[in-house]
């Protein structure tokens, strides 16, 4: 199983990410259960009940969400291709807050533990790191600043409204 | 001037003891070289060709003269006695170990300073006019919005990883535009409207480099309750958007050119309908509290042009050609703006050494209230000087080299380190502004010459703004040998223009020369009026090519 980092303690998950389309039609349904399935992938399933959650790649967009119901699923994972590729900050942020997306949010790939300060920020609660990085490590740098300028997902109010 | 609170201070020792950790586990090899490298650019540490540099942000240019004696003392200790002012309002140090930077920022911390998103693919320090606040025609003074900006951008949790750096520079006068608003991501330019409210015209996508373009606006009027909604929603759409495959077309001029600015103005409105009214409003409560911390000093009542102004204006010739060059108008009777030039023969424009940094402060100290500014044109600024001090500040200002009178003339160039500092340079640039410098050394032929910008960049990246120069000169690689390409008829401010390039590229020795030629053209053409742009302007670029390429007979 799957060493993750998720609400601040490492903890195993038995959910398998699938980062591959085409490896799932020879799926089977209860493998499907417990699988982080590909965004477009999902959207083509007439179930939409069948899998435990879907990811975005960087360069998908979270508009491909608007009337679906996400609430369901209990995961929805957004890939990090290369960790300097911030995109993914913009989707776990308006996954919070335009989509009231409410379950875990796992960030996939590449991201490195010196970004969770910020990922934490926008929204993840989740962090499925790279197989080399040492996750006891990761979690000392598992907090944000004490206090942050901006709105965040944790306060929507910025520090002008906070002072 | 701005003050750290509890909590700025609190933000900054956190960053330090953050960058702190990851410079030790960088040293210790448990973060790789590339983890490293964004961490350290968004702490202002670049790795250039012979030692790091540090690049420390002087937000919007405002600096008091205990930063900028911390700045000269830091300079002694970690570097080697001095620094490199630079076109957006920051300090480089040229020279810093990269295990100590960790030590100098716990310093700066000290007196409300940092280094924090000066590079990197961030939002970079905001800049402004470096006459902020104390000239008469300014809508409003633009620091407290700036100061807005800033914290609003200082540590953003979704935009620290864009496709590319991004800058933002406000302008707060109709009249001219000395913080070159239209080659930014952002160009603020303050307004009222009909009804007299504060707002601001929104212009995106300007920028040089590689590809030089000038903003377009993407909207008329933003009402400043709602600017960092507006901000927020540019800066969404461009982290979406925005080309990450290429580094060349990574910057958000690329992608308005690639949308059009129609199709990019409809993603930022729709965007905008999301944000806008919800927390990210501004109230007027914030904007009051942050104007206070830029009220007037304490202005004595004065009377304009007084006698030991006005003798000495006929008495000496050097001292009036220095009021009219090095100062300017200030919107207070009897009180005058004045720019200490670091533009001396000989000496790289923008470098002060820490003895000239402690002259200018103590300048501040006993002539202008303690404060100092940095312009854009990489001088400092002393902004309150009252009228019947200048012959003293003139005096003290020559003896500290700060003095010579030709802001806005041919040597008051903008030139970017180049090949003697800059890992990315095609060529020198520093050796190419003294050469022009010792040609020009003539006052009274400088003089005669008039307003004419020169800039100069020693690659594509264009961080001396060469396209924007009157003349502009970018040095290139031919076979690994340095020339030179001349381009003409640039400009900044409110009429920004990206120059033409004259022709083929010059060998080193060639430019002075090439530059006087030119020059020639423009003497010998000019209507009385006519700035060297204007003629420029009037008979276009044939007559100036023509004679750069003449053979000599
Ligand atoms: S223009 Fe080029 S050479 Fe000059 S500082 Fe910028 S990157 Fe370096």
């Amino acid at each position: 199983m799957q060493k993750i980092i998720k609400d601040g303690v490492i903890v195993e998950s038995d959910l398998v990410w699938i980062s591959n389309s085409e490896t799932l039609a020879d799926t089977s349904a209860d493998t499907l259960k417990k699988a982080i399935v590909p965004l477009s992938a999902w959207l083509e399933m007439e179930d939409k009940g069948q899998v435990a959650g879907i990811w975005l790649e960087s360069d998908e967009n979270t508009d491909q969400l608007a009337g679906k119901n996400i609430s369901a699923l209990s995961v929805i994972g957004v890939h990090f291709p290369a960790f300097a590729d911030g995109r993914g900050f913009t989707h776990a942020r308006l996954l919070r807050e335009r989509f009231g997306y409410k379950g875990e949010i796992r960030a996939l790939g590449n991201f490195i533990p010196d970004q969770l300060g910020y990922l934490l920020r926008v929204g993840f609660s989740a962090f499925q790191f790279a197989d080399e990085v040492n996750l006891e490590k990761a979690l000392q740098l598992h907090k944000p600043f004490s206090v942050a300028y901006q709105s965040d997902v944790a306060d929507p109010r910025p520090l002008f409204l906070r002072r | 001037m701005y003050q750290y609170d509890a909590i700025d201070q609190q933000l900054v020792k956190e960053r330090v003891d953050q960058f702190r950790d990851q410079t030790q586990r960088y040293l210790n090899k448990e973060l790789s070289e590339q983890e490293y490298l964004p961490l350290r650019l968004q702490n202002g540490l670049y790795v250039q060709r012979y030692a790091p540099m540090l690049r420390i942000a002087i937000p919007y240019g405002m600096l008091s003269s205990t930063q900028l004696r911390k700045l000269a003392d830091i300079s002694r200790r970690y570097d080697r006695g001095y620094g490199h002012f630079s076109t957006r309002q920051n300090l480089q140090l040229n020279w810093p170990k990269l295990e100590t930077v960790p030590d100098i920022l716990d310093e700066l911390a000290e007196v409300e300073m940092h280094a924090v998103q000066t590079s990197g693919n961030c939002i970079r320090n905001t800049t402004t006019d470096q006459y902020a606040g104390v000239i008469a025609d300014e809508v409003v003074d633009p620091r407290p919005y700036c100061e807005l900006i800033r914290q609003w951008s200082t540590f953003h949790p979704e935009f620290a990883f864009l496709p590319r750096k991004f800058k933002i520079a406000v302008n707060a006068t109709e009249s001219s535009d000395r913080a070159a608003i239209q080659v930014h991501d952002i160009g603020l330019q303050i307004k009222k409207n009909a009804e007299g409210e504060i707002g601001f015209k929104v212009i995106v996508g300007g920028g040089l480099g590689r590809t030089p373009m000038i903003g377009r606006t993407i909207c008329e009027f933003v009402p400043r309750a709602h600017l960092l909604s507006y901000l927020e929603a540019i800066l969404r759409v461009y982290n979406q958007f925005g080309n990450r495959q290429n580094k060349y077309k990574a910057r958000i001029k690329i992608l308005t050119k690639a949308l059009g600015i129609e199709e990019l103005r409809s993603r930022v409105e729709a965007e905008w309908q999301h944000l806008k009214g919800k927390e990210n409003t501004v109230p007027d409560a914030e904007f009051d509290r942050l104007q206070g911390f830029f009220t007037e000093p304490d202005y004595k009542t004065l009377t304009d042009q007084p006698t030991e102004l006005t003798e000495k204006l006929s008495q000496s010739a050097g001292f009036a050609r220095w009021y009219e060059r090095n100062t300017f108008t200030h919107k207070k009777s009897g009180y005058r703006i004045v720019t200490l030039t670091l533009k001396k023969a000989g000496i790289a424009p923008g470098d002060a050494t820490a003895e000239q940094m402690d002259k200018a402060a103590d300048l501040a100290d006993k002539y202008s209230f303690g404060e100092l500014r940095v312009s854009h044109e990489q001088n400092l600024v002393l902004a309150d000087v009252e009228q019947s001090q200048l012959v003293e500040l003139w005096e003290a200002a020559k003896e500290a080299g700060f003095a010579t009178p030709s802001l806005g003339l041919l040597t008051d160039m903008i030139c970017c380190p180049g090949g003697d500092f800059c890992a990315l340079a095609n060529a020198k640039s520093i050796p190419i502004a003294q050469q022009i410098q010792e040609k020009f050394s003539d006052l009274d032929y400088l003089y005669d010459i008039g307003e004419l910008d020169l800039n100069i960049s020693g690659c594509m990246n264009a961080c001396g703004h060469h396209h924007v120069g009157n003349l502009g000169i970018l040095g290139v690689d031919k076979k690994g040998e340095e020339f030179y390409q001349v381009s003409i008829g640039g400009n900044s401010g409110h009429d920004a223009n990206i120059g033409k390039i004259l022709g083929p590229s010059f060998a080193e020795e060639e430019i002075a020369d090439v530059i006087e030629k030119i020059i020639s053209v423009y003497l010998d053409n000019r209507t009385q009026e006519e700035k060297f742009i204007d003629t420029y302007q009037r008979l276009g670029i044939t007559p100036f090519k023509e004679a750069a390429y003449a053979k000599d007979n």
